[in-house]
């Protein structure tokens, strides 16, 4: 459907916004179609179901539009001008902060302790004039004795007549949900019975366009119904509307309408009221609505005129000697109230043609007045007008113009804190067989290092030899080694006598420490051999054996049976100082490969690294763990290409 | 590296083309990915970002041919011979990449280290 021809001509600016919402509905339908995971099918489902809103809200409101400019031309025509002066009220922002929806669990739910949690995702859907927002999602069950929503929603363009419509929205969060994923587990069982062309059809015409948007009638929700998406469903729980006299600087509690009944899966029990801080700030107490120069007097005598700057912002009339002290923001010489007691009136002055200003205020029991004057007679009547649309921008925002109420500027929406998984400790274990005892103690103190880890798996500097180089060397002091008096490939005794290890004769020294950082560890090797004996002692030197090429499939077989999930990490070998083992794994952190003795040699095969090696292995090693897990193909899906 | 839905994602990449290793009857380019729009991405050790459901390279065979073009392990893939990779389940990632009648793949990865060193050089450059 050529959109731009349906709609004519019509603002450009909503044509764009239901553009982008229907991408971003497609998107949403698409990741819905996708996932496996509860959370994010909620969180999915949320997105289109505030995306659907929203191109409601925008057809709508185009549609007003037309209506409008059809009615502009109707008036235009019968050259009935009407009245051009009507007032209308300035704009301000209204924001909504702090939601909070008590719950009323019956007494033996509290303390039922058997039996699932019956959990349910409720979201805040809000609305006012063509704007819509949705809070974030909150899994409620009945250890939660309210619903709160974090978030701070402003709206920037609201009228004093506005309406604010909160919707709140549950979905059950239990595995066999509604009678939506019903009709997709038959589509796909068809479809895999009846070969797959013929098969994708039907199940084209069973779920028939997905996303294409269907018309309401002006259904009393926000929603636009889209039966046919798969997934967890939203239902519309309970709503309420807010308007000006809901505003107020602090918290109220305000009652809500609940739809839906015990029956439905989605109910809680609700006590029928949110509490919230709706606060509003109308333009007119923010912005200036009028600034000029203007000529004061003061004093009691007749001549006495003063030249200022005078600027009507809120509810006063500030006057500067100059326009450049207010951008200084220097103290003005004078301030005069504006407000509801305020009275201005216009009146001739008897010395000169001109008309004056005269502003009575009431300071306490006594009446001062201030006769202000301007240069022109249109500036008199610019700011006579500009006194009279400020008293009525007051008289329709009311209580929202007695002070200015604070609204914070929601910072941009975060990523979700992750919180790390709470599983028992087994869970979180990878030990495998060949792993020694000091498996345990290292598992203990893991969680230290998975943040120094974390941290450090993204900045590692070895990356700037990619731009001033070509050849992939690390610049790090490991090709220096001062120790080495071991050619790199020669058998290193007894601490890796059965690795294996790729063909590495022809590689040259320096290569090999640039290798090494694009290798796993000699550790990694340790603890992964079948063969591996927990013997770090020094008394074993070349008792163990030598070492056996092998073929580069052999090392690709051996690593896939361990599972994919083992990175890299250099083993803190090479320099003779007994160094420290933090820093180690920064320095490698994006190394990874296949094979796994490459360092092992490496390792050195003085004696007296080796008593300094097993403090400095079992902290590598333990870093490695830490990826391994990360990496465990139970937890997170890889492929090999 | 983190992004938000509905803009335009920019990005300091590097492109890297991978010439397949031919091992019998398979064609493969030696390293393994993880991610996608499917997966649970707060198990990715690799994103900066726990929501970022991008495709990252989680191990590189030594020797193979991703590592000789220039791939390292915990790299995004943004492009694959110009099908995006940001948006895509884990199967369609792995299926861009293993298409038997293709020979080559061209990517375009990205790693936080791109960033960094062009902003220290773009930092190092002195201002005439």
């Amino acid at each position: 459907m050529n959109r731009s021809l349906f709609w004519g001509c019509y603002d450009s600016d909503i044509q764009k916004k239901i553009d982008y919402e229907i991408r971003m509905r497609e998107g949403a339908c698409k990741l819905l179609a996708a996932c496996s995971q509860r959370d994010q099918a909620l969180e999915a489902s949320k997105s289109l179901l505030t995306c659907n809103a929203r191109i409601m809200a925008y057809m709508s409101e185009l549609q007003r539009m037309k209506e409008a400019q059809v009615m502009q031309r109707v008036a235009r025509r019968s050259s009935d001008a009407g009245p051009m002066d009507d007032r209308s009220p300035c704009k301000g922002k209204v924001a909504i902060s702090d939601l909070r929806i008590p719950l009323m669990w019956k007494d033996t739910e509290y303390f039922k302790n058997k039996g699932e949690l019956h959990r349910c995702a409720v979201f805040c859907l809000l609305q006012l004039g063509g704007e819509i927002f949705d809070t974030d999602m909150v899994m409620v069950d009945r250890t939660l004795t309210d619903i709160c929503f974090d978030n701070t929603i402003v709206f920037n363009e609201a009228g004093p007549g506005f309406e604010l419509r909160v919707e709140l929205y549950s979905c059950c969060s239990e595995e066999d949900y509604s009678a939506g994923s019903t009709p997709r587990k038959l589509a796909s069982k068809l479809s895999s019975s009846l070969g797959r062309s013929s098969g994708k059809k039907l199940r084209a015409a069973i779920e028939p366009g997905a996303c294409s948007p269907t018309s309401n009638g002006g259904g009393a929700t926000i929603l636009l119904p889209v039966p046919s998406v798969p997934g967890p469903k939203y239902h519309l729980l309970a709503h309420t509307t807010l308007n000006l006299s809901h505003v107020q600087d602090s918290f109220r509690t305000h009652d809500l309408t609940i739809t839906g009944n015990e029956e439905c899966s989605y109910w809680l029990p609700l006590y029928g009221s949110v509490c919230c801080r709706l606060a509003a700030q109308p333009h007119c107490m923010t912005q200036q609505m009028m600034s000029g120069c203007l000529r004061v007097k003061l004093g009691g005598e007749p001549q006495g005129w003063t030249n200022v700057y005078g600027v009507l912002k809120g509810t006063n009339l500030f006057c500067y000697h100059q326009k450049e002290d207010m951008e200084a923001n220097v103290e003005p010489v004078l301030t005069m109230c504006i407000n509801k007691e305020t009275r201005i009136r216009a009146e001739k002055d008897p010395h000169s043609k001109t008309q004056n200003i005269c502003i009575t205020n009431q300071y306490g029991g006594e009446e001062v007045m201030h006769t202000l004057g301007a240069d022109s007679r249109e500036d008199t009547q610019h700011w006579m007008e500009a006194f009279w649309q400020q008293f009525y921008d007051m008289s329709q925002w009311r209580q929202c113009c007695d002070d200015v109420m604070k609204i914070e500027q929601p910072s941009p929406r975060k990523p979700a804190i992750v919180t790390p998984k709470q599983g028992s400790l087994y869970h979180e274990m990878v030990i495998d067989t060949s792993d020694d005892i000091g498996t345990v103690t290292d598992i203990l103190t893991r969680r230290i290092d998975d943040f120094e880890l974390r941290s450090q798996l993204g900045a590692p500097p070895h990356w700037v030899s990619l731009f001033e180089e070509e050849t992939p060397r690390t610049p790090h002091n490991y090709q220096h080694r001062p120790t080495a008096h071991l050619p790199p490939h020669s058998p290193s005794p007894r601490l890796h006598s059965r690795q294996p290890r790729s063909p590495r004769c022809h590689r040259s020294p320096g290569l090999l420490s640039s290798n090494a950082s694009l290798t796993s560890d000699g550790n990694s090797s340790a603890s992964v051999s079948p063969c591996f004996r927990p013997a770090w002692s020094p008394d074993t030197p070349s008792s163990s054996g030598r070492f056996r090429p092998r073929t580069l499939s052999l090392d690709a077989k051996l690593s896939t049976l361990r599972g994919r999930g083992y990175g890299g990490f250099q083993c803190t070998c090479q320099s003779s100082t007994a160094v420290v083992v933090s820093p180690r794994p920064s320095q490698t952190a994006l190394s990874c490969s296949s094979s796994t003795s490459s360092n092992s040699s490496s390792e050195g095969s003085n004696s007296q690294e080796s008593d300094v090696g097993f403090s400095r292995r079992s902290g590598a090693r333990r870093s490695l763990r830490n990826l391994r897990a990360k990496l465990d193909p139970r937890n997170w899906l890889q492929s090999q290409v | 590296m983190s992004y938000i839905p509905g803009q335009p994602v920019s990005v300091v990449v590097q492109r890297i083309e991978i010439q397949k290793l031919r091992d019998g009857d398979n064609l493969i380019l030696g390293f393994s990915i993880g991610g996608g729009i499917d997966q649970d991405s707060n198990q990715n050790p690799f994103s900066e970002d726990k929501t970022d459901k991008g495709i990252y390279v989680t191990r590189v065979s030594k020797g193979g041919p991703a590592e000789v073009a220039g791939l390292r392990i915990g790299d995004k893939i943004m492009q694959v011979n110009g099908w995006d990779m940001t948006m895509v389940t884990h199967d369609q990632a792995r299926k861009k990449l293993t298409k038997k009648n293709e020979d080559v793949v061209r990517l375009l990865v990205t790693r936080r280290s791109l960033e960094d060193v062009v902003r220290q050089s773009m930092m190092q450059q002195p201002t005439h």
